[in-house]
């Protein structure tokens, strides 16, 4: 079986591209400045508290030690403890040092299970608004390569990737939702809260599909077969849509793949501004508060998602285009 | 960034040439021109205006305070065009300073990029086996973490100064670059002149950076500058959420941020620096678009 080798072959790919990426991660956190058991403890605890704190929590072992015993609980599904955020709601500790709630923090995984599918939520309909707005502009500067709506499709497409994704974010939020109060924006307490934030969103990743439609479909215009099913009586619409968008389909996936860190950028600043509580925004709180073991585990969860991704791109590509090797 | 595959033939042909003949073509276009002369306008103000002016950008003057942009609300004045912020510091002077730094930082960090990424490539495309795969394995696991998520882990536990803002961006965007670079190093160092200069007796290193590299190199630069523009965003992402080059300095990104809490009876304290940004990162893109379809016509690729 093919796929099943090509499978086997990439996920363990994966294990590599992860591990090294959780080893690099844990490093870094290690070595930059910034004590985490200051912050957590607050800044009047007294210093033997905090190499108490510290020493007990494994925080002086020597890097590779802690490593160890990190990633072989991560090989177990246990992504450790915050070491801020509580197990009972979303207030943040630190405020005094001997905090009793500091026995119960939340676990990892159970942060990032309750944030993931907003994020996705998000996610999805961005990429929804992206295809609605790429579309037409890309396939029209595909088809016309070189006359104005290939120029417009420049023009656009420049603009858009102009556009800062926070700063778009704050126009929006005060023109759409205070100004002509159509959707709501900040916070999130039902799906309208999505709309605002997923367009911004589209309009981030709009730019990367218009250039890639209008490279592909331009370059599928000017095959052979298309002429011939022109001359086979085929209507230009059918033709638009049965060959050029099937097989303009390809580098869209593709690119999906490889943007995907892009699109996480971007997901990363709109949930900020939108005060939108996915994943985004609870790496930064993580960033902020340095919690560690929370840095950690969101970067293996995407990095995790990011390898899936590729492979999954890759699997629906040979499926789409059988000439495709693996 | 799409990887071309060239033609032999036609790509010896035109080697002496291909760098003047890309910018001849880019610079044909009208859009290449547009972003030229607004960028021009642009950096000659920001080089210039806060100097001239004599508007300090971080001098405070609380009777001045909040007054809005031309012709937009009432007690504007000339002298502040587009506007004062809450402090009676002029919007103009401070949105162009940003501008200084937004553009070092952008360029800086581009070219820190273009380096390690094409000698990551180079030495990985070069050497092949074990070497590459190496490098490639290191270039995936980079590549698998997204940037913003290093760059703000890095800079939110260290303190972030322009030095260290460049180097973290530097040293988080060369994975794209060292793609590229390998592959069409790959195919170039089993050409002809490759083997003949190993024939004659040339060193490794020889090779790599007096043959392969200054034939490669522009090419991939032509595309860098479209990334002049993303890392000029992601500055001022930066200095959005914090982590930037700190306050009393002006960065896109702190100004947008305060200017974000007056947002209500203050509009353009925000808004005002974030449309100069596009207006700049426009015709960088401009230009980028434009030498990166001069680029793919000349080699024929996509």
């Amino acid at each position: 079986m093919f796929i099943l080798r090509f499978l086997i072959r990439r996920l363990l790919q994966g294990v590599v591209i992860v591990f090294l990426v959780s080893a690099l991660i844990f490093t870094l956190l290690r070595v930059v400045p910034g004590d985490p058991v200051r912050l957590m403890a607050g800044g009047m605890a007294p210093e033997a508290l905090i190499e108490e704190i510290a020493t007990e929590m494994g925080l002086r072992d020597p890097i590779p030690v802690q490593f160890t015993r990190y990633i072989t609980g991560v090989f177990q599904g246990d992504f450790g403890q915050s070491f801020v955020r509580p197990a009972s709601g979303a207030a943040v500790g630190g405020a005094s040092f001997d905090d009793s709630t500091r026995g119960e923090r939340a676990r990892v995984l159970d942060l990032i299970a309750q944030t993931a599918p907003m994020t996705i939520q998000l996610a999805l309909l961005a990429m929804v608004f992206a295809l609605v707005i790429a579309l037409p502009i890309g396939v029209a500067g595909g088809l016309y390569p070189g006359r104005w709506p290939d120029r417009m499709a420049l023009y656009l497409s420049s603009l858009f990737v102009s556009l800062p994704n926070f700063w778009l974010g704050i126009v929006l939020a005060l023109v759409v939702s205070v100004k002509w109060q159509l959707v709501p924006s900040i916070g999130y307490h039902n799906f309208a809260y999505t709309i605002l934030p997923a367009f911004v969103l589209a309009i981030e990743i709009a730019p990367f599909l218009i250039r890639t439609l209008t490279v592909s479909v331009a370059g599928v215009m000017a095959q052979n077969f298309i002429d011939i099913a022109r001359v086979r009586g085929l209507s230009r619409n059918q033709i638009v849509f049965r060959h050029a968008l099937k097989n303009a389909a390809v580098p869209l996936l593709n690119l999906l793949g490889v943007q995907f860190s892009m699109l996480l950028g971007g997901v990363l600043v709109i949930e900020f501004i939108f005060d939108y509580p996915g994943l985004g925004l609870l790496t930064i709180n993580a960033v902020m508060q340095r919690d560690f073991p929370l840095i950690q585990g969101i970067a293996i969860i995407t990095a995790a998602a990011f390898v899936l991704i590729n492979i999954v791109v890759d699997l629906a590509a040979t499926a789409i285009d059988p000439r495709l090797d693996y | 960034m799409s990887v071309t595959t060239l033609d032999p033939a036609a790509r010896v042909a035109a080697a002496q040439t291909v760098s003047s003949r890309i910018w001849r073509e880019a610079f044909a276009s009208i859009e290449f021109r547009i972003g030229l002369i607004v960028f021009i306008l642009l950096v000659l103000a920001a080089a210039l205006y806060p100097e001239l002016s004599g508007l300090d950008p971080t001098k405070l003057s609380v009777r001045e305070k909040l007054i809005p942009p031309l012709f937009l609300g009432e007690g504007w004045t000339w002298k502040h065009p587009l506007g004062t912020d809450q402090l009676g510091r002029d919007m103009l002077s401070r949105a162009l300073t940003g501008l200084r730094y937004s553009l070092l930082i952008g360029v800086a960090t581009t070219v820190l990029m273009l380096i390690v990424g094409a000698l990551i490539g180079l030495f990985a495309g070069y050497y092949g086996g074990r070497v590459d795969m190496v490098l490639m394995r290191l270039t995936d696991a980079q590549l698998a973490i997204p940037m913003i998520i290093l760059a703000i882990t890095i800079l939110g536990v260290s303190r972030p100064t322009i030095p260290s803002i460049i180097l973290v961006l530097g040293l988080a965007g060369w994975p794209v670059y060292a793609r590229v670079m390998r592959s069409t190093v790959m195919a170039e160092a089993k050409k002809e002149y490759v083997r003949g200069a190993m024939v004659l007796g040339a060193t490794n290193l020889r090779i790599m950076f007096l043959l392969i590299l200054p034939l490669l190199l522009p090419p991939m630069a032509f595309v860098a500058v479209l990334d002049i523009a993303r890392m000029m965003i992601f500055e001022s992402v930066l200095g959005f959420i914090g982590l930037g080059v700190q306050p009393p300095t002006p960065t896109f990104g702190n100004i947008i941020s305060d200017g974000r809490k007056y947002i209500m009876n203050a509009w353009w304290i925000a808004t005002m620096p974030g449309v100069f940004l596009v207006i700049t990162l426009t015709s960088i893109n401009l230009m980028g678009a434009a030498l990166e379809r001069a680029r793919n016509k000349i080699y024929g690729g996509a």
